[in-house]
């Protein structure tokens, strides 16, 4: 036991703070992090990787490190370009007559083509777009999913699990009801019951753009984790003396719930909140990759994945790596901050 | 006779990522061969890790100073390589922990455990060693001994869990047996067991022992020396009797005096402060008002639990059985009873904490036990609750100024939130504490100013009525002094009827004005504190008094 | 397990009923008539109130006859027994590898905690959890298919055995390595906890050496955890594998679910989903069981 402390009086976010700029690895982390924050609030408002559509560079342009690499597809589109002349087939081809009437139509059309690049500096894809713009804005929908779904499924389970763990009785049975239905179907199915459903059912509509399919399709999945979590939490806190202190000078039921308990366990719910983005993330990747995840018109992680496999067996890895290490780097740091996040909120080791 | 053990200038440091601290400054004192040597503290007071120190049983970011050393046998233990240590540990020195449940292994045997000890310092084989550890558990004292080997921890109680420890800690007959609070965590009933069974054991095996306790009423019975700790130094260190009746030493005399006597009731108990600062015990006896009409009346109390035990059976638990009693303004009615007697569920009954299976509590003519959740509001104004533990009675992210105004505001009092905080302020003057503790937070307070905030908490609504359930038995010797004092001064002042609960026989009698003795849900016995004391009518008060530590007198 | 089981049926039911597009539109194709259409209606019975067809519903399921799936016109439980082998032949070897192997590498990395062994053991695990399953097979498929040759790229056989030794091991192989980071982070974490214990302490207060405490004591409470992450994971062995099964052609039970939500099949995925329901039910009361053994502190209700 030790002696008694010199305790400088600090709120319990302040000493968060204090705390994670002393863990090196947690302060490098969180730079990160906020490095990605900053890039992404850029991609969203369209200053960065705006254009990641467009066709810039040749097909499969190669990353500009590695320079004059023999690029078969993009020669080729290349000289197209530039040449424009198609070979003679006017004696078997049976549009041949039609030619000179489209090439006089075209000709009057005014089309601004740039003149496409031969590298880019990451490279470009299949049909030349850039692949650093890609992996920007690919990496703000990722990431954009994960949040949006983990903040989803924390609110859900919160609610719940705190009705639950609280009011115990007959609420706690019925969630728990509840519970065990949902964790008794494989969450892989109920993932794919719940694409099947929504792509082709009578809300198909609704979901057809933007990324919320996805994220229903996450936070609906995986809302249980953390519904456990804070009933354990509510539950143990339920019968603490400070709660019945509460109930005893009179405080209302929501009062204890949200206003004495919640404080007390937010750290672990925060920290949950945390593990769930990095593995709802990893989640949105392979369903955007199998085709049930962001719409076609995006892009993300997931996205450039799919098209990476098969470019990888003519020899075109930049698109595999750049989604690689983008994410990589991302989850990575975002990973190590938790954990800094979880020892520095840890009251034991305060 | 040169001694068994020698502690020489020992100082240990833990390092955290941020700070160091040191818990133990230069410590040195003998254990003697066959004999008891307690080492005697409050919390803080680094008596633990000195004593484990022995052991080098001590947490990973323990920092042992160089020149520190124990000596041991003609070998400075510290400084010994850890296979020698590890061949001495349960074998010529072993330790006994304060919580028992917890320092078993839940999923190995009860035989399994105390036969590993063995095993592993002779040869057995697993047959010899199971036969031995019967033995064993029969001369600690545990009956069935044979069947209770293949028996798991949670299936006994605490005092044979402590039991089954010694066990394991007598099982190589060692030299020296390091008892780290033993008892602290056990009924006082079953504690008087465990001491006695240690002293037997003691006698037999010619062990000497190493007892670490805050209890001087216990040391004071069982101890041949004494080392009185104070914040890693020690403060007097000798032999009990000289100890006892001549301190030296004026914190050594206000830990002797702060106690409630079971035979003096003064006006106030003295506090440590007292005797720092020269000054002497206080003197004049307490004067009490008369008994009148009850304030409050419980009768038939009554509270059953209904536990699933299968799909469709179930088992009841009364945990309180036709508990009535009844408080006048100004006065205290106590409820003394060890774990399992029902008194804190007294407590939460009448507080409508818990609903109660029958029975009845009045204040003045209602009926609280029947008021609904709204009308029990305007009653939660008149009676209030401090809790025995101020770790966990306050809200630990809440500021104190917070966890005072918000019973006001619940209760409308005060006509905005400016004069709350003024009443606020207030109320932290009377009951000691600085005023800026308004936007501090709990954990930068001790646990006796968190008990002191607590019961500031319950006066905010102005009560009539005050439950205190335990509220000293989680604080150190001398704080219980300030706040038992506090709570007096608050009863004088305000004419406060009090509900005083605690399984310390002492504390109780010197608070109440008419005791009741609580077991198994019922109360046994009932009268004024000197009448149960001078002649105790049932047979379980008997025991109870019977089993409190007395000091030097219970030698 | 009876009103979860409910449950669990009411929920697809009426998940696939209003949110699921009409199914006689779907099978009828894009190009039929309205005459055509209202005939499959008839024949699915989705003019009567749904109550009926929540009978039907509940009928095909305890007759175990799901009918025909829409596209394949295969019978559905003719297809849920046909495709399990090979997902179990898959599955079952990468669940057993990656606890076998984590457990010890958790309890070496506990055992050194806090040291350079644990740190550099627990960044790279972070590094390799942080990188997609999607890359590890793209990548291994590759390397060790396409470029070195070591294993086949895809494929697989009638035989058992041949499938097992030869087209097997290459998606057991990275599954496996894959896994092993996150469950040896987590199993260090259960070690952890046990051996901040009270009763570690005691058995050092006996005597004995770090490795025996690990062995004898931590080992042995770690298992109850542990235990409980195993049986979480064991419902998963019927599909999880679907990645690999897709990149490898592994004619599995978790392909045939994918392929199924692309052709909007709801049959296979309703029936698939329902059944595997009931075996994860059924494992978990089988763990309840089996917490009884290795906890003594627990007593079955």
């Amino acid at each position: 036991m030790a002696a008694v402390l010199d305790v400088t009086p600090e709120s319990a976010w302040t000493a968060l703070w204090r705390r994670l700029q002393q863990d090196r690895v947690g302060a490098v982390s969180l730079g990160i992090v906020v490095a990605y924050l900053v890039m992404i609030l850029f991609a969203t408002a369209g200053y960065l990787a705006g254009g990641w559509s467009r066709e810039v560079g040749v097909p499969y342009a190669n990353p500009a490190f590695l320079g004059e690499r023999p690029n078969l597809e993009g020669a080729l589109r290349k000289r197209a370009e530039h040449k424009g002349v198609a070979p003679d087939l006017s004696a078997i081809d049976p549009l041949a007559p039609k030619y000179a009437e489209w090439e006089r139509r075209t000709g009057e059309l005014k089309m601004t083509e740039p003149e496409r690049a031969m590298t880019l500096p990451w490279g470009g894809d299949r049909w030349g777009r850039d692949v650093l713009d890609k992996a920007i804005k690919g990496s703000q929908v990722s990431i954009a999913v994960g949040v949006a779904a983990a903040l989803c499924a924390t609110l859900i389970g919160t609610l719940l699990g705190a009705c639950a763990g609280f009011y115990g009785r007959w609420v706690n049975d019925v969630l728990e009801w509840l519970y065990n239905v949902f964790t008794s179907i494989p969450s892989i199915l109920l993932i794919f019951s719940l694409a099947a459903v929504l792509r082709s059912g009578a809300f198909a509509h609704l979901f057809a753009s933007g990324i919320w399919t996805v994220v229903i399709i996450l936070s609906v999945t995986g809302w249980t984790g953390m519904y456990r979590l804070v009933r354990a939490e509510y539950m143990k806190h339920r019968s603490r003396e400070y709660v019945l202190a509460a109930q005893a000078i009179g405080a209302s039921a929501a009062a204890r719930m949200f206003v004495h308990i919640l404080p007390n366990v937010s750290h672990v719910i925060l920290v949950q909140l945390s593990l769930l983005v990095v593995a709802f993330i990893k989640v949105e990747v392979i369903l955007s990759f199998l085709g049930l995840g962001v719409p076609l018109d995006m892009v993300s992680w997931g996205t450039m994945l799919s098209e990476a496999q098969t470019e990888l067996v003519i020899g075109k890895w930049w698109q595999l790596a750049a989604a690689t290490v983008f994410m990589a780097i991302f989850l990575t740091a975002f990973t190590m901050l938790t954990d800094s996040l979880r020892d520095a909120l840890d009251p034991k080791l305060r | 006779m040169s001694a068994l053990v020698s502690v020489v200038n020992l100082r240990v440091s833990f390092v955290t990522r941020q700070t160091r601290v040191e818990a133990v400054r230069g410590v040195s004192f003998d254990v003697r061969h066959d004999a008891t040597l307690a080492l005697v503290g409050e919390s803080g007071s680094g008596k633990t890790v000195s004593a484990m120190s022995i052991l080098r049983l001590l947490p990973e970011n323990a920092i042992v100073d160089a020149a520190s050393r124990v000596d041991y046998g003609g070998e400075n233990l510290l400084a010994a390589p850890a296979a020698r240590l590890r061949a001495l540990r349960g074998r010529d020195i072993s330790a006994v922990f304060q919580e028992p449940m917890s320092s078993l292994n839940p999923v190995l045997t009860v035989g399994e455990q105390v036969a590993e000890v063995l095993r592993l310092h002779r040869r057995m084989n697993a047959r010899q060693a199971l036969e031995r550890a019967a033995e064993l558990l029969a001369e600690v004292g545990i009956p069935e001994p044979r069947a209770r080997l293949r028996a798991y921890p949670h299936e006994l109680s605490g005092g044979q869990q402590q039991r089954v420890m010694i066990a394991m800690a007598i099982a190589n007959e060692p030299k020296l047996l390091i008892a780290d609070e033993p008892t602290t965590a056990l009924d006082v009933t079953v504690q008087r067991q465990v001491l006695e069974l240690i002293a037997r054991l003691r006698e037999r095996h010619r062990m000497s022992v190493l007892f670490i306790s805050h209890d001087l009423g216990l040391v004071g019975e069982i101890a041949d020396d004494v080392v009185v700790m104070r914040e890693g130094e020690v403060r007097e260190s000798g032999p009990t009797e000289r100890i006892f009746s001549a301190p030296r030493d004026p914190y050594t005399r206000a830990l002797l005096a702060c106690r409630p006597r079971l035979d003096a009731r003064p006006r106030r108990l003295p506090v440590i402060d007292d005797f720092m600062r020269g000054g002497t015990a206080p003197g004049a006896a307490l004067e009490r008002p008369p008994a009148g009409a009850n304030l409050v009346e419980a009768k038939g109390l009554r509270k059953e639990f209904r536990l699933r035990t299968g799909w469709f059976a179930s088992k009841s638990l009364v945990a309180v059985r036709e508990v009535s009693f009844g408080v006048t303004r100004g006065r205290t009615v106590g409820l003394v009873g060890e774990s399992g007697s029902g008194k804190t569920t007294v407590a939460l009954l009448v507080m409508r904490l818990l609903e109660a299976s029958g029975g009845e509590a009045r204040l003045e003519d209602t009926d609280l036990l029947r008021l609904s959740a709204a009308q029990m509001m305007a009653f939660r104004r008149r009676i209030q609750i401090v809790f025995q533990n101020p770790y966990a009675s306050l809200n630990p992210r809440m500021s104190i100024g917070r966890t005072l105004t918000e019973p006001m505001r619940i209760h409308r009092l005060g006509a905005d939130e400016g004069e709350r905080i003024e009443r606020a302020r207030r109320l932290l003057q009377r009951v000691g504490l600085p005023q800026d503790a308004m936007h501090r937070y709990p954990h930068e307070f001790s646990g006796g100013q968190r008990q002191r905030i607590a019961i500031a908490r319950a006066l905010a609504v102005e009560p009539e009525v005050l439950i205190c359930d335990e509220p000293v038995s989680a604080l150190d010797v001398s704080v219980q002094a300030t706040v038992l004092n506090l709570l007096l001064d608050l009863q004088e002042e305000r004419g406060l009827a009090y509900l005083f609960i605690s399984h310390d026989l002492a504390v109780v009698k010197y608070m109440s004005d008419e005791v009741l003795v609580m077991r198994e849900g019922e109360v046994v016995e009932r009268g004024a504190p000197e009448a149960i004391y001078r002649a105790p009518q049932h047979e379980y008060t008997r025991k109870l008094l019977a089993a409190v530590p007395r000091g030097l007198e219970g030698r | 397990m009876v009103p979860t089981l409910a449950g669990v049926i009411l929920l697809i039911f009426f998940l696939f009923k209003f949110f699921g597009g009409d199914p006689s539109q779907i099978l009828a194709g894009q190009v039929a008539s309205q005459e055509q259409i209202d005939a499959i209606r008839r024949e699915l019975g989705l003019d009567k109130p749904w109550y009926a067809q929540l009978g039907i519903f509940v009928r095909e399921i305890v007759s175990f006859d799901f009918g025909k799936s829409w596209m394949t016109r295969e019978q559905v439980s003719g297809i849920f027994l046909t495709r399990l082998p090979a997902t179990l032949t898959i599955t079952i070897p990468i669940l057993l590898l990656e606890i076998s192997l984590a457990i010890p590498t958790a309890m070496l990395v506990a055992y050194y905690r806090g040291r350079l062994l644990d740190r550099a053991v627990m960044v790279i695990c972070v590094a390799a959890m942080s990188v997609s399953f999607l890359v590890y097979i793209i990548v291994g498929q590759y390397l060790l298919g396409f470029q070195l040759g070591w294993f086949p790229v895809q494929g697989w056989s009638d035989d058992f055995w041949r499938n097992l030794f030869t087209y097997a091991p290459l998606p057991i192989l990275l599954a496996a390595l894959v896994g092993l980071a996150p469950q040896t982070r987590l199993y260090r974490s259960f070690f952890l906890d046990e051996t901040k214990s009270d009763y570690v302490r005691t058995a050092r207060a006996k005597g004995l050496s770090e490795p025996a405490i690990m062995r004898k004591h931590v080992l042995r409470n770690a298992l109850v955890p542990v235990l409980t992450n195993v049986s979480l994971l064991v419902p998963g062995v019927f599909v999880g594998s679907f990645l690999l099964e897709i990149f490898f052609s592994i004619p599995g039970l978790g392909r045939e679910i994918y392929l199924a939500v692309n052709r909007s099949d709801y049959p296979v995925i309703q029936a698939v989903t329902i059944y595997l329901s009931v075996l994860t039910m059924l494992i978990n009361l089988a763990a309840d069981v089996l917490y009884t053994f290795v906890d003594p502190r627990i007593q079955l209700r």
